[in-house]
């Protein structure tokens, strides 16, 4: 070993010391200070990774679920306008019937109707003919001034009646003979 | 004052000028193991601090990790990171086994250089006791990464090139080549390191040095000179805080590349 100290070889002290002092922080080095430095860069590693992996899946799924919107926001727009447009076609056709079953019924009503007054003029007519005879018996029996027994008086009531009948069936001008020849 | 400095001989100025190395041998505790001398001295006291900053500063970067790093731990986990993907795998993946290693020496070399630039200490990597140790360290870890990736027998073989012409003469010459190459490996990287660190301190020394030599020439120039000499100190103190990092990764990143360059010595 030189004086100066420049060249100082071999150092001995310095040679042993410093393969021990090398060799023990080493051994500390890697046994204690790398490990946790390691996991902890390749935990953060894995972490940013999934993150990375996360945040595409949830991308995707929101793409996904924002195409699934549209779709149903679409078929709903699809579907309204049918439900749309085929009310209103059912409304026309409602109307439609609706307009039709009125006439029908209109045409029922006055077909009754007409029925009704057809009826009513026969019922009429019949009674005001009972009426009549009636008031012809009456009469001609005043006329006549003739004592009937019941039992002719209904006869010739009946025979008049059914020379009415008769009469009305083959036209009215015969009735009145048919009455007058009764009593005669 | 130019009389006292004019006094300075060329004796006294050497010696302040190696005064940081003739100082690395003090003895501050003598020991002795069969009959090796391994007192402590200045020296290894330094080393020792050295090696404890280094743990220390690694040892607390790895008991503070949080999820959300600080700087520090950003600078700790960027120290690994730079080990295991710069240092590591530079010729294959199976060399990344041996970054935890070189890692070390890196950090240790880089410690001990930047710590030899505080004033009044020692710097360790500028010892070519030091540097010759490491670099020999190297050299053994080549060798036996070399063997035990190759075999004896294709490791040995793998000096000598294939094909050579005459063979008889050209292939202990071509080993005897190669193994003086493989040689001065170890030396070369010892002296780089070595001679760095040293003379990037000397010159400092030195140019501090102009103030006592100029004083005893002319009184005018002795005062003017520190306004030259400081300045160009400072430079290169600046300069040496460069090449105490460039240094250390030189060291470690050459480590590196011979274990590599045995592992792979077959496939050359």
């Amino acid at each position: 070993m030189d004086d100066t100290g420049i060249f100082d070889i071999p150092n001995t002290s310095l040679i042993f010391w410093e393969v021990i002092t090398f060799a023990i922080l080493l051994f500390l080095l890697i046994r204690y200070v790398y490990p946790p430095i390691r996991d902890m860069i390749n935990n953060r590693q894995s972490r940013i990774e999934e993150a990375i992996d996360e945040a595409q899946k949830t991308r995707a799924e929101a793409k996904e679920l924002l195409d699934e919107y549209r779709r149903q926001l679409d078929e709903a727009r699809g579907e309204s306008r049918r439900i749309l447009d085929e009310s209103r076609k059912q409304a026309e056709s409602q109307r439609a019937r609706t307009k039709e079953e009125a006439r029908e019924e209109g045409d029922r009503i006055i077909q009754r109707a007409r029925e009704e007054i057809d009826r009513e003029r026969e019922n009429t007519i019949r009674e005001i003919r009972g009426e009549v005879a009636d008031m012809v018996v009456s009469a001609s029996s005043r006329v006549i001034n003739q004592k009937l027994d019941r039992s002719e008086h209904d006869r010739l009531i009946q025979e008049s009646l059914d020379n009415l009948e008769e009469s009305q069936k083959n036209g009215g001008s015969r009735a009145g003979s048919g009455v007058g020849s009764g009593n005669a | 004052m130019s009389t006292m400095l004019a006094q300075m001989n060329p004796e006294e100025l050497r010696s302040e000028i190696i005064h940081t190395w003739e100082v690395g041998g003090d003895v501050y505790l003598e020991l002795s193991l069969f009959g090796m001398d391994i007192s402590v001295t200045k020296a290894v006291v330094f080393l020792w601090l050295g090696a404890f900053i280094t743990f220390l500063i690694m040892f607390i970067g790895s008991r503070v990790l949080k999820n959300r790093p600080g700087a520090y731990q950003v600078i700790v986990e960027e120290l690994y990171g730079f080990g295991r993907n710069s240092l590591g795998g530079l010729m294959g993946e199976e060399g990344k086994k041996w970054f935890p290693y070189t890692l070390t020496l890196f950090i240790f070399i880089l410690t001990l250089n930047l710590i030899g630039l505080v004033p009044n200490s020692f710097p360790v990597t500028s010892s070519i006791s030091f540097t010759l140790t490491l670099a020999l360290l190297t050299f053994v870890l080549a060798q036996y990464q070399g063997i035990r990736s190759n075999g004896v027998g294709t490791y040995v073989a793998a000096f000598v090139p294939p094909n050579m012409p005459a063979k008889p003469i050209m292939v202990p010459f071509m080993f005897f080549i190669e193994w003086i190459s493989e040689l001065s490996k170890p030396l070369t990287l010892a002296m780089r390191l070595y001679a760095n660190i040293l003379a990037g301190h000397l010159l400092i020394f030195i140019f501090l040095s102009f103030i006592l030599y100029a004083g005893g020439t002319n009184t005018w120039i002795g005062l003017a000179m520190p306004f030259l000499s400081v300045p160009m100190g400072l430079a290169l103190y600046g300069f040496e805080v460069f090449v105490a990092v460039l240094q250390a990764y030189i060291f470690a990143i050459l480590t590196q590349i011979y274990i590599e360059l045995s592992m792979y010595k077959a496939e050359h």
